[in-house]
């Protein structure tokens, strides 16, 4: 088959019907089981090539119509999800050097990101449309403090309420008060110095580092996260659950701040969505294994029984007690099974992974360390290896600002080493 | 056989009974009007399910009443009867044998309605306005379950006045849905939950929205097995995203679409953004129906990727819309949303219910 020219571009708007070949993403369809231990390409950048194919339609095709059928005349909906979403896609399908660093990536990305915060903000102003509603950058993202949530038919019943007690000023004192918030928040947005772009990358930043289940309960504070999902945090009770859950998301929520680790999930046959670092398949895959421990005590494990649509990760809900994601972490894990097949996909997919950075710390982190850590009291030695076990090269690399290949190390990284 | 289940004659006969004037928008698709309709802002609509014969049309107001009409295969519709709360209406629905009527209020309470002996018991107590209210009907048990302002998602046994479950949310509730045995629930502060109802209510997922702005409306979908597989999420901000709760490919199953937005898909003209106020699912074809503050109401088919047909813009919002349990008639209440203040509220202005003959305009394109 021919190589297609628009894919290579990153730019191929019909993805997997294309008639065209697409090199790396034609293993993508088949093959997503297996990591090719032998490929020429890294394995985590195949991955990101992967996913951004597979992303890249949707956010390319804006004045086409949908390019499920070419031919097709009939109306179609609006543009998906341009602007700011597809700021992310760019920045991997575009770069053809699969060795691109990552911080220049990811300066393109925040970049491309505060362009299109500076976008949404006029868009949002010029539209009329409702002014008291949270906003965030891109889907998946946390939300940006600054703006507060307030529905319509709250605001009415404040009205309502305001005018029975006929006190109406302060209704329309405290409105113009919002208003005037509101108004303020979106010029800072708009006209970004350098003190409003820092907080704000923080803001994001530190949502990206966040496992998936962290977002949910870090909506319980009005503002931003600030906590990576690492235990040394101390922040409101959202750690605690953020913490149990480690074990799983050892490999979810690796310091390194790429969302490359992410890239794991066909490793273990997790259909997950993309490369964004914040996906609800971060839980998933990890439990996708040990649910076999977990599910029995499960109504949900058959997706026959369930009654939700597709089958999928049946055995994931096993976590969801009312509220807790905490609660299979420890036991999927302490039980050996669990353990087992972990480390058997760890070994599995770890030559695949060994040169990608930031990967195979995640990786064998489940694989090795855990069965070391078992026998160790503390909560913090499963997840990080105390300082004094590394060797001196170990203790190099992660001094340093980025991996080595060949010299990555297989332990995880140190508390004390950590930035949070 | 009746009129609803044909495609022609409403738009004709509507013409001559209500004689809109060409100057007054209200009505600009000519869809037939509901007789006595509520004094205020009409939150909430809701068809009788299949059990009963015939089709009622249960809505919630912001004047405090929920009423109930008949409505005929003739399009007539009979105002049958009414009901009050101390506070504005904001959501109602129907037991699934038909007999009860469920209703949310701004006074902090839940009603169940008995439509036979039209009496209306207290059955739910929050501690802030009850925004949603749904009745899950599961093998081994029944409840309402009810979603509020105070984050806390309560199901309640309609004869104890404690509740059967409390369920934390991260944030006030906006919006939910319930199809056996998934229910979602969507929060400000974006916030996205999926239920499974199995044996008891407990959260199975919490979603990252796949929305920028503040949750307005949700809708569950079924699959072709008539299982629950996914919803529609609705925005302030012109947008409905369709989501999957388990796709075999989510970065290409899961989208988002634009819609209620004054300039269509021209995306350099600064472009007026609306709210979509509501989504209702097409229960045979499963093609939406999406409804919105321009005043206009849009249908749409999912899975083809397509639009079907955008209406005629009214001259108010339209604030809630809905399917009768055959898909033969499509409700949809124009009045205003509060969607520009209070500066915009016109208590004078009357507010409808329109109904539309819904069988042959979703029927989903095909596939090429």
């Amino acid at each position: 088959m021919t190589i297609c020219q628009f894919f290579l571009q990153g730019r191929c708007r019909f993805g997997d019907r294309c008639w065209n070949e697409h090199p790396g993403a034609g293993g993508a369809g088949g093959g997503r089981q297996q990591q090719p231990s032998g490929s020429n390409r890294r394995g985590w950048n195949t991955t990101s090539q992967r996913y951004s194919c597979v992303i890249q339609p949707s956010s390319f095709s804006k004045s086409t119509p949908w390019g499920g059928s070419r031919d097709q005349e009939k109306p179609s909906f609006g543009s998906f999800d341009s602007g700011a979403s597809t700021s992310r896609n760019r920045g991997f399908g575009l770069s053809q050097n699969p060795f691109a660093s990552p911080s220049s990536d990811g300066q393109k990305d925040e970049k491309k990101l505060l362009e299109g915060i500076i976008k949404d903000m006029e868009i949002w102003e010029s539209s009329g449309q409702w002014m008291f509603s949270v906003y965030s950058p891109m889907k998946k993202k946390p939300n940006i403090s600054g703006f507060t949530d307030i529905s319509p038919e709250e605001l009415r019943l404040e009205y309502h309420n305001f005018l029975t007690s006929n006190n109406l000023q302060s209704y329309l004192n405290s409105l113009q008060q919002l208003i005037n918030q509101w108004r303020n928040r979106i010029n800072e947005l708009k006209n970004l110095n350098t003190s409003t772009t820092i907080a704000l990358l923080s803001d994001i930043k530190d949502g990206v580092n966040q496992a998936a289940p962290a977002f949910g309960f870090g909506s319980t504070q009005a503002v931003t996260f600030g906590s990576p999902g690492f235990p040394v945090n101390n922040r409101s009770s959202a750690n605690a659950q953020n913490f149990s859950f480690k074990p799983s998301s050892g490999f979810a929520s690796a310091p390194s701040g790429s969302p490359s680790v992410f890239g794991n999930p066909p490793a273990f046959g997790a259909a997950s969505s993309a490369s964004s670092a914040i996906t609800t398949s971060a839980p998933t895959f990890a439990f996708g294994k040990p649910a076999v421990t977990s599910a029995a005590s499960f109504s949900f494990k058959t997706p026959a029984a369930s009654g939700f649509g597709s089958p999928g990760f049946s055995g994931f809900p096993a976590s969801m007690a009312a509220g807790s994601f905490g609660a299979p972490g420890a036991p999927a894990f302490g039980s050996g099974s669990s353990v087992a097949g972990f480390g058997s996909l760890g070994s599995h997919s770890h030559t695949a992974f060994s040169k990608s950075s930031g990967n195979t710390f995640g990786n064998s982190s489940i694989s090795t360390s855990l069965p070391v850590s078992n026998g160790s009291t503390t909560t913090d030695n499963d997840l990080f290896t105390p300082k004094d076990q590394l060797t001196g090269e170990e203790l190099e690399q992660f001094q340093s600002k980025k991996f080595t290949l060949g010299k990555i190390p297989l332990k995880p990284p140190p508390t004390e080493l950590l930035n949070i | 056989m009746s009129l609803f289940g044909t495609t022609s004659g409403f738009g004709t006969s509507g013409t001559s009974m209500f004689g809109s004037t060409s100057t007054d928008n209200h009505n600009p698709m000519k869809d037939i009007e509901v007789t006595s309709s509520p004094d205020d802002s009409i939150g909430c609509l809701s068809f009788s399910p299949p059990t009963l014969p015939g089709n009622f049309l249960i809505a919630g107001s912001w004047a405090n009443d929920v009423r109930c009409w008949e409505v005929q295969d003739s399009g007539q519709t009979i105002p049958k009867a009414q009901q009050m709360h101390t506070g504005p209406v904001l959501d109602v629905c129907w037991s699934d044998d038909g007999s009860k009527v469920f209703t949310a209020s701004c006074d902090k309470t839940a009603k169940m309605w008995d439509l036979n002996s039209n009496q209306a018991i207290q059955i739910a107590q929050h501690d802030a306005p009850v925004k949603t209210i749904h009745w899950i009907k599961a093998p081994n048990y029944s409840c309402v379950m009810t979603g509020s302002w105070d984050k806390t998602l309560k199901f309640w046994d309609t004869r104890s006045s404690n509740p059967m479950m409390v369920l934390q949310l991260p944030e006030r509730c906006y919006c939910a849905d319930v199809i056996y045995p998934m229910a979602v629930v969507a929060t400000a502060e974006r916030g996205l939950i999926v239920y499974q109802l199995e044996n008891q209510p407990s959260e199975f997922r919490r979603i990252e929205s796949p929305l920028k702005h503040q949750h307005r409306c949700v809708a569950i979908f079924k699959d072709k097995q008539n299982k629950p597989t996914g919803f529609a999420l609705g925005s302030i901000e012109g947008r409905v995203a369709i989501h999957y709760i388990n796709p075999p490919n989510p970065a290409k199953d899961n989208f988002t679409f634009k819609c209620h937005r004054s300039n269509g898909t021209n995306t350099s003209a600064p472009q007026d953004i609306y709210a979509v106020n509501g989504i209702a699912f097409h229960p045979v074809h499963g093609t939406l129906a999406t409804v919105g503050s321009d005043g206009r109401f849009s249908f749409w088919d999912k899975d083809a990727r397509t639009k079907l047909k955008t209406s005629e813009q009214l001259d108010q919002p339209i604030s809630a819309c809905c399917f009768n349990h055959n898909g033969n008639i499509f409700a949809y209440a124009s009045s205003y949303d509060w969607s520009k203040g209070h500066e915009f509220y016109n208590p004078q202005k009357k507010n409808y219910i329109f109904l539309r003959n819904a069988a042959e305009e979703l029927k989903p394109r095909n596939k090429k």
